[in-house]
């Protein structure tokens, strides 16, 4: 098999066991986890808000953190464009892209061309999430 | 003669070779604290796991009693607001938690072959823990849960073609009302627990089976 195609990489002779070496370190950060948790939950609890009222919308209201660039985009695009995208295009994309690998890394900046791609993509989300965050039309 | 629990497992289980393999198999040196995020996402996972089977003793998903419910688990019930804030702030910290460890297995090119699979399992997880975010929000019907799945839902509606369907089969009718709860109820404590389960089982299998990616 080529390097690109390796396999049970954790079988060979190299790296640490898993107990307990490994395991330690994972215990660590199950308890640092668990910690922050039970830090926000017990000092920053959940409010229950007013009770849903359909005959009074609520001012600004937005929905969740992880929909706020989905949201902003649709006030910048039409609004059958945005949804398409969001919904029916991007998705599929970003299920099969591994599967063309092979043809994309035989142009020599063909990973590199991707990941930078990646990472404008990352950072317009962030950039759009922003915007709706501070209110922007 | 001397048969101890371990012995009678073994030999019907094969428990030691299991244990045995699970114990000493290698974890890469390579590996550093940016491959803890798939790791945490499941921890997430069932502490929302824990936290949502107790809220659900106590959750009435009907309109009329939903918001009164989550009132008397957070105000009546003996560490009730804890439980409850544990369950919502968790799910904000696990979409985190994949959202990062999509990043760190995407610009680590670990979705290369041979585990293109492996990257497919890994964003419907994704999908569904999004999905699962979107379900929650609406049961403790409260101003945010009702306008947020009324945005929500119209734009699905506003989707091509499909968009009306896909919008009446949301709230099970014209508007948010009981069929649109029990719905959501169905989705977040039954059909996604279930469904995300099996595909997690996947994904930790195939890490099993193909170890984990070396560095590019």
């Amino acid at each position: 098999m080529s390097p690109e195609n390796e396999q049970h990489s954790d079988h060979g002779e190299g790296g640490v066991p898993f107990l307990p070496d490994h395991f330690v370190k994972e215990l660590a950060v199950i308890t640092l986890i668990m910690g922050v948790l039970i830090f926000l939950a017990t000092l920053m609890p959940a409010p229950v808000g007013l009770p849903a009222d359909p005959l009074k919308t609520p001012a600004g209201i937005k929905p969740e953190w992880y929909f706020l660039s989905v949201y902003q985009i649709l006030k910048y695009v039409p609004k059958n464009v945005g949804i398409a995208w969001s919904f029916l295009i991007f998705p599929p994309i970003l299920i099969i892209f591994p599967f063309f690998y092979r043809q994309y890394t035989r142009f020599k900046y063909g990973r590199l061309i991707l990941h930078t791609l990646g990472a404008l993509g990352v950072l317009f989300a962030v950039f759009l999430a922003f915007l709706a965050y501070l209110g922007f039309e | 003669m001397k048969l101890g629990v371990v012995d009678f497992l073994d030999e019907r289980l094969d428990v030691r070779r299991i244990a045995r393999e699970f114990a000493e198999h290698r974890v890469p040196d390579h590996v550093n604290w940016l491959y803890c995020f798939g790791g945490i996402t499941f921890l997430c996972f069932m502490v929302q796991v824990a936290t949502g089977i107790l809220l659900a003793f106590y959750y009435q998903p009907t309109t009329a009693s939903a918001y009164t419910s989550v009132l008397h688990i957070s105000d009546d019930l003996p560490f009730g607001v804890i439980l409850r804030s544990l369950h919502a702030w968790t799910a904000n910290i696990m979409i985190i938690m994949v959202i990062v460890h999509m990043l760190r297995v995407f610009f680590h090119g670990a979705y290369r072959p041979p585990r293109e699979l492996n990257w497919v399992t890994g964003v419907l997880l994704f999908f569904m823990t999004v999905t699962f975010g979107f379900s929650g929000y609406l049961l403790p019907m409260n101003q945010l849960s009702y306008w947020a799945t009324k945005v929500g839902s119209e734009i699905a509606g506003a989707m091509p073609f499909v968009g009306q369907y896909i919008q009446n089969f949301m709230l099970g009718g014209a508007k948010i009302s009981d069929p649109t709860l029990t719905r959501f109820y169905a989705i977040h404590v039954v059909i996604l627990p279930v469904v995300l389960s099996a595909f997690l089982a996947a994904h930790f299998y195939m890490i099993r089976k193909q170890g984990i990616a070396d560095p590019l």
